[in-house]
């Protein structure tokens, strides 16, 4: 404790100018918009001086207490989200009754209602735009939050954590996932983190745990097969059981359905992905053992709330080892909380976890003294993920010259900056949403249980920079529905150069390289209308190479 | 909440939104982007282009295996009737549906690959779609697609933009990773955004001008790419070409994605792998027999194909068209006259170096017993063993133990769809 206050004082003191004494200090303000651009998605006209006034590290600090900051205006804009108003239990209901009223239709369809496309039942509609609205909803905080840090951390969880919202039940399930297990402990403990997603019933769908069961095992409820879809399987198990051939089929299926042993899926991913990394040392021996662990956590039926159950009947009740350590038999539950606590705080997780922060914040490649100062942090602080950030940012990796500007914005980052660059106000509707997609990278759908990956080469490609000067484009000239623009609040309007300059300033924060200006100059010579050679100007500098990076 | 099973979108450059700077832009001079790239490519390189059935494609009222009496036991109402197959070796005939397949077949340009598909036994279209675009089965966790680790690994292939080019809103998941890849929705709409041509061009070179004056790294390879792609789309014209030979694509998504194909390979930019999703095949209530929904969507397809060959002429002997889809369906008929998931589905291949006129694969039968849990065709043949014929033969790949990791590909093993 008593070092890290050190740390954190001598930080405070000379960090602003940059650590370290062989490179050029930053000055306060590009300080100031190197943070915004890691810690925040960019600034918001104005916010450069304003940080650097306070001075980077403090405003460093306060973003690392969340709480503390007030955040009134986007609670307010959160009320016009009717997603917020259903919960589980809503959506549960919304989607059982959507997949019946779809095998319904169906059944009664011509051959014209089968093809592939979603019938559009008035429900299945609403469900659409709360899954729209959904994903609008994570632009729109990230844009508007004061609390910058935070709203990076839960993606930044989101991504760790991924699951994909178009699979089965997880689309009822993602949104409670986000607001309930994601978001309450995006800076809490990284244990506390790792039991909630491993007991969430997105989580446990997604990676099909929930259908793991000790070998052997039958359900208390096997033996009156009941004609009840689960969760998206969809035989064609409604409407009238006339025909005994049918009903023979049925009652077949349903027993073919009943989960016949364990599914290694989430154990061999929690290992991997979630805790100890794919060189974590561990084996498939451990894996299979995980998954033994694991055996009995589940979920119930979406017309029964979908909720964590957990099944002892489905409980593998022999003992286990994982990475040596012993299980005993017959601790249920308890079994997989022990094992995630172990995990969670296993140096291999401290490393792949502590490395991947690093990549985020720092550089894609992430430096070796980052993650060993976020590693060192972890240890000290059991895991705190606000002591471990709070190292990364006060550590010299994070100021150095080499890793300034030297990251690709993802397509989240480049529309929710975009954004904020142009002091835009989204509304509810799937816009920016529906851009970030297009720019490659969709909110929660995300199929593989990677998430998106870190690193730039996954989002650059020709397609999409085409689309982010298209999206630039829009976004400045106000084209972009649901989006209003005010560009007032940042460039007034003068002569060319002028006008340069500014966007330079509040857009590209000084880093408008001479060519781009001799490209602008050239573009805004013999514009007349003050107000389209400003839209230029901004779509310019948006869709242009400077404001890709940060 | 239904969400469409729309994967990984890194996308095309395909506007959504009409950009109005018309009025500052045409009150200007327009300057024309008059250099064109020098034509990139030689002549004659191998293209693969792959179809995915997605949902689920019933093999056994694709490829019908007429001669078996169990077959038309266990699908009393959907069973093709014998009188309406057209047979093509006496045990298996071709679905009515697929009429205008069947000159290509005597041509020997055509070839069925029966009881094929994944060694993992899930019957989730979500996993099963996933595994055949990851290749690799049963391991959910890689991130990329086999065709976008062929582009990684093969690098003999000069990169152009137009190397790996998916037709659709999207890019899927097998084009999914760090070699440069596509997704086109519409040619014409390709590329920068303004309402009248003029403006067009001024924004296109305006932005070309930035980036290739301050980007630096992958920013600046990519965008290189993206506007030579744009010119040469423009030099193209896509809005003006006529297929040849009267070619008649069927109207729909699939038509215009094998028409937009078409053109690419013709204006030769270096067009390798192409890629397009065609969907409605998961049949699970009236599937039809002769006619019905799954003869509709085969009529599409076979249409759709002959145009493709057709439109190509000669150019067919650099192609191959594969189609694939994530299993099969039941043996047995349901109770709603369809099919549930199944296991083994049915492949084509065609194209001038394909060894056609055979249906190829080992053929399990029908009887309970040597069905895969004694219900559905068993499979016979690893989609790898396909996928790695046409990379290795078709396409000249060496080494694909990157593309598929975790597998041997054993040319012993190819079901022999390439001439040798």
């Amino acid at each position: 404790m008593k070092t890290r206050t050190v740390v954190s004082l001598l930080a405070l003191s000379v960090m602003p100018a940059g650590v370290g004494a062989q490179q050029p200090a930053l000055t306060p303000r590009d300080s100031a918009f190197h943070a915004l651009n890691r810690l925040a998605y960019g600034p918001r006209p104005g916010d450069v001086p304003r940080v650097a006034a306070e001075g980077v590290m403090r405003w460093i600090d306060r973003q690392l207490s969340p709480a503390g900051i007030d955040d009134d205006r986007l609670a307010q804009r959160e009320h016009r989200f009717d997603i917020l108003r259903y919960d589980r239990g809503d959506l549960a209901t919304m989607y059982a009754e959507a997949q019946r009223e779809r095998r319904e239709r169906k059944l009664a369809a011509a051959a014209d209602t089968m093809a592939d496309k979603d019938s559009a039942s008035p429900i299945a509609q609403r469900g659409r735009r709360l899954a729209g609205e959904f994903a609008d909803l994570a632009v729109v905080r990230a844009a508007l939050s004061e609390r910058q840090l935070y709203e990076v951390m839960v993606d930044v969880w989101t991504n760790h954590f991924n699951v994909y919202a178009a699979k089965g039940a997880d689309r009822f399930l993602t949104p409670d996932y986000i607001e309930h297990t994601i978001r309450p402990r995006a800076m809490g403990k990284f244990e506390d983190l790792l039991i909630a997603t491993a007991r969430s019933p997105a989580m446990l769908f997604y990676l099909d745990n929930w259908e793991s069961v000790a070998p052997g095992s039958v359900p208390p409820t096997a033996l009156r097969v009941r004609a009840r879809p689960f969760f998206g399987r969809r035989p064609g198990l409604f409407g009238p059981m006339r025909d005994p051939a049918r009903q023979d089929s049925v009652r077949r299926r349903a027993l073919e359905r009943i989960p016949k042993g364990i599914n290694e899926n989430y154990a061999r991913e929690l290992l991997e992905l979630h805790t100890l990394g794919v060189d974590g040392g561990y084996t498939q021996q451990d894996v299979i053992d995980v998954a033994r662990i694991f055996t009995g956590w589940s979920i119930e039926r979406p017309q029964q709330s979908g909720d964590f159950a957990f099944h002892e009947w489905a409980h593998d009740r022999g003992e286990k080892a994982v990475l040596g350590v012993k299980f005993e038999r017959g601790h249920d539950m308890d079994e997989g909380i022990r094992l995630l606590k172990l995990l969670a705080n296993h140096p291999a997780t401290m490393h792949h976890v502590s490395r991947k922060l690093c990549q985020r914040f720092v550089n894609d490649d992430p430096p070796d003294g980052c993650v060993d100062d976020a590693v060192a942090a972890w240890k000290r602080s059991s895991g705190d993920l606000r002591e471990v950030l709070r190292a990364i940012f006060h550590g010299p990796d994070f100021w150095a010259a080499t890793n300034v500007r030297a990251k690709v914005k993802t397509p989240l980052e480049f529309v929710v900056s975009a954004a904020r660059a142009v002091a835009a106000e989204p509304d509810t509707s799937p816009r920016l949403a529906q851009v970030v997609a297009r720019l490659g990278e969709p909110l929660y759908l995300h199929v593989a249980p990677d998430g998106y990956p870190e690193r730039e080469a996954a989002w650059v490609n020709s397609g999409a920079l085409l689309d982010r000067m298209n999206a630039a484009v829009a976004l400045a000239s106000g084209k972009l529905p649901g989006v209003t623009v005010v560009l007032d609040s940042i460039v007034s309007a003068g002569d060319a150069d002028q006008l340069i300059g500014v966007v330079n300033e509040k857009i590209l924060g000084g880093t408008m390289s001479e060519n781009t200006k001799q490209v602008l100059r050239r573009e805004l010579a013999g514009i007349g209308d003050p107000a389209q050679a400003r839209a230029l100007a901004v779509g310019l500098a948006i869709g242009g190479p400077e404001f890709q990076r940060q | 909440m239904t969400i469409s099973r729309r994967v990984f979108v890194k996308s095309g450059g395909i506007a959504l939104f009409s950009v109005g700077l018309d009025p500052l832009f045409l009150a200007r001079a327009a300057l024309g982007l008059d250099r064109l790239p020098p034509p990139s490519t030689a002549l004659h390189r191998p293209v693969l282009v792959c179809l995915f059935q997605r949902g689920a494609v019933d093999g056994l009222n694709m490829i019908v295996p007429h001669g078996d009496p169990i077959y038309y036991q266990e699908r009393p109402r959907i069973a093709v009737p014998e009188k309406d197959v057209l047979d093509l070796d006496g045990y298996f005939g071709l679905h009515p549906g697929l009429a205008a397949l069947k000159p290509l077949w005597e041509a020997k340009t055509l070839a069925a690959i029966h009881a094929i598909g994944s060694p993992d036994a899930t019957r989730s279209h979500f996993d099963a779609q996933d595994y055949m675009e990851s290749g690799t089965p049963g391991v959910k966790a890689t991130p990329d697609g086999w065709l976008n680790r062929y582009c990684q690994h093969d690098r003999e292939h000069q990169d152009t933009p137009f190397r790996a080019v998916a037709f659709g809103p999207q890019l899927p998941r097998i084009l999914a990773g760090s070699a440069p890849s596509l997704a086109i929705d519409d040619l014409q709409a390709f590329g920068l955004r303004a309402p009248q041509p003029a403006a067009r061009d001024r924004l296109t070179r305006a932005f070309e001008e930035l980036y290739a004056g301050s980007a630096t790294g992958l920013l600046s390879t990519s965008s290189r790419e993206a506007f030579e792609a744009v010119q040469t789309l423009k030099r193209l014209d896509p809005g003006q070409y006529r297929p040849a030979s009267d070619a008649d694509y069927p109207r729909g998504k699939l038509g215009r994605a094998l028409l937009e194909i078409a053109q690419l390979i013709k204006a030769d930019v270096g067009l390798q792998v192409a890629f397009a999703d065609v969907t409605g095949w998961d049949t699970h209530v009236n599937q039809g027999a002769t006619e019905g929904l799954l003869a509709g969507r085969l009529g599409e397809l076979g249409q759709a194909l002959a145009a493709f060959a057709r439109d190509l002429g000669e150019r067919m002997s650099d192609v191959v068209v594969l189609t694939m889809s994530e299993f099969g369906r039941t043996v047995r008929e349901n109770g709603n006259s369809g099919t549930d998931h199944g296991h083994a589905t049915a492949m084509l291949v065609l194209g001038g170096p394909v060894n056609g006129g055979r249906v190829l694969g080992q053929w399990p039968g029908l009887d309970p017993a040597q069905r895969f849990e004694g219900r559905d065709v068993a499979v016979t043949t690893d989609f790898r063993d396909l996928f790695a014929e046409l990379l290795t033969r078709h396409l000249g790949a060496r080494d694909l133990s990157a593309v598929f990791p975790g597998f041997v590909a054993d040319s012993q093993r190819f079901p022999g769809a390439i001439r040798g």
